[in-house]
């Protein structure tokens, strides 16, 4: 069963210019799909589409095989939720405790279950001593973890990350990456956009969009085998593989299969 | 002239946390030319407190702060124009695109220099030298600043900055929220203006592949202490790294691995993959 399923997407904020172009796209449940791309090339206006911030002009969103209108926008933000990109730009509630509660209240939780799930789901990332304290006051990591409690409290299966790692620093990045890994395990289903392609290869599968279009869609190592197509999509592969590519294949292939090694291990 | 610091701390008082000092007896002196400076170290290091000292934005608590000439100590002279030590050092600070205020790109640039009382006519031509220096061309002046992409709007604040003609640039993370490509790119654009303009530029960063190939002198700070500064050759042999928090470059990490897994006789320190491929080159099995 597939939990989120894009067929034909075509989207423009001024007519002009087409954002996204003929977007198809199947993610599994349990999958954990990394979307890169340049600035500019659609990612997070992908991103939009899918949890319905933004109106395609042509296509269709299914999440969950609910197909998402006006009329179900409701009952899918039940399934999905976003985690942004600026941690300053998520935050509604005076409190942290406000914050993590906002989309229950919205979907008329009771005040016991909110309450239970505040405690379970900040102790879940850790910021359960910041309960009464302003978001402000937070640190970044700390601030994407508390929009992560608020989305899980939702009883969420799905969750997007729009390049929520990028305005954190290296040791709130590698936070909380460790922890977007976990949520995985656990079976909820992962998208992550990201330009970073160190960062992508955590996932199970790699795709990539150019000027709205899916470029490439593949696992790791199908995707990083195709230097040619990641250079023509803007994107830098990581410095082992790009030494590596380098390399001669038959004289040099234990030091080849030496950086793959490397590369993927990670 | 130039900056120097001596012996400068810096304490915050802080009701939530208690007073703590972000930076300790700080004692180092920056010229006003021709310096490409990376500016390191883990989070809460007190890289950001250290920048603010740069241009008088905050004042030290112990020490004394020398900016063009000016003393600056923990007491706020009446007399001294504070305004004019921030022509001297301009400072960007982190995620600059959120600070684009004006509705064209033009009138942006400009605020920075009218505020130095210059005329119109005189900030309306800064503001053309400075687009050029960040790479944009003149049609971006009529652009409204909120319809560029991210990469745009940095330049642009960047642009304001450098209407001002500071001969010293600070900048804080300017790279970070950039891909890839936009890195490298406005690290050869600060190269590229240091070498036009002879400015100094002090850049905050946590990228160490960026610090590796870009820097001339690297300072790093620990816990509030300056523990290094010097050139970046030596800053990666230091076996203190690890202590620091602080990374290595990625071909030296993919280097010292071909190294001990093959025993191969080669030197890891290289800041390129290209000077990386030359190095490996030279034990290759013809």
């Amino acid at each position: 069963m597939s939990k989120v399923q894009v067929e034909g997407l075509n989207f423009s904020y001024n007519q002009k210019r087409m954002i996204l172009k003929n977007i198809n796209l199947k993610i599994l449940k349990g999958e954990w799909v990394a979307v890169l791309g340049h600035n500019g090339s659609g990612k997070s206006t992908l991103a939009k589409a899918i949890v319905g911030l933004l109106e395609p002009q042509e296509g269709r969103v299914y999440i969950d095989d609910l197909l998402l209108t006006d009329d179900s926008a409701y009952d899918i933000r039940k399934k999905i939720g976003i985690v942004f990109q600026n941690p300053d730009n998520q935050f509604v509630g005076v409190t942290v405790k406000d914050d993590i509660a906002f989309g229950m209240e919205n979907l008329c939780f009771s005040r016991e279950e909110m309450l239970q799930a505040i405690d379970f789901f900040s102790s879940k990332v850790g910021v359960e001593s910041f309960l009464e304290k302003e978001p402000a006051t937070l640190s970044g990591g700390q601030k994407q973890r508390v929009a992560i409690a608020g989305i899980l409290a939702m009883k969420t299966q799905i969750i997007i990350f729009d390049e929520a790692t990028s305005m954190l620093d290296p040791y709130a990045r590698e936070d909380l990456m460790k922890y977007i890994k976990k949520l995985h395990e656990e079976g909820l289903t992962i998208i992550m956009i990201t330009h970073d392609i160190e960062e992508a290869l955590l996932a199970d599968r790699l795709i990539v969009l150019k000027e709205g279009e899916i470029f490439l869609d593949g696992s790791r190592e199908q995707v990083l085998s195709e230097p040619d197509k990641i250079k023509e999509a803007n994107l830098e592969l990581p410095i082992s593989l790009r030494l590596a590519n380098l390399l001669d294949e038959q004289s040099n292939k234990e030091w080849r299969d030496s950086l793959w090694e490397y590369t993927l291990e990670k | 002239m130039g900056i120097h610091f001596r012996e400068v701390s810096h304490e915050y008082a802080s009701y939530q946390v208690g007073d703590y000092q972000a930076i300790n007896k700080i004692t180092l002196s920056i010229e006003d030319e021709n310096e490409f400076i990376c500016l390191v170290g883990h989070t809460g290091s007190g890289k950001s407190t250290l920048a603010q000292h740069m241009n008088a934005l905050i004042f030290p608590t112990e020490g004394e702060v020398e900016i063009n000439g000016k003393i600056i100590t923990k007491k706020r002279d009446k007399k001294t124009n504070y305004n004019l030590l921030r022509k001297h050092v301009g400072l960007v600070f982190q995620f600059p695109e959120y600070q684009l205020f004006e509705e064209t790109v033009e009138k942006d640039i400009m605020f920075g220099p009218l505020n130095f009382k210059i005329s119109f006519e005189e900030a309306k031509a800064k503001a053309v030298e400075a687009i050029h220096l960040v790479g944009l061309n003149e049609s971006y002046l009529k652009r409204n600043p909120f319809n560029l992409s991210g990469g745009e709007k940095k330049r642009v604040s960047i642009a304001g900055i450098l209407a001002m003609d500071p001969d010293i640039l600070v900048l804080d993370e300017p790279t970070s929220g950039l891909d890839p490509f936009g890195k490298r790119q406005l690290m050869e654009l600060f190269k590229n203006i240091q070498k036009e303009t002879k400015k100094t530029i002090v850049i905050i960063t946590h990228d160490m592949d960026l610090v590796y190939e870009f820097a001339n002198r690297v300072i790093v700070l620990n816990d509030g202490d300056l523990v290094y500064d010097g050139n970046e050759e030596d800053l990666f042999k230091k076996e203190e790294l690890t202590k620091w928090a602080l990374g290595l470059p990625e071909t030296i990490k993919v280097l010292r691995r071909l190294k001990d897994q093959f025993h191969l006789d080669i030197n890891p320190y290289q800041k390129t993959v290209d000077q990386a491929y030359e190095e490996l080159k030279k034990v290759m099995t013809k």
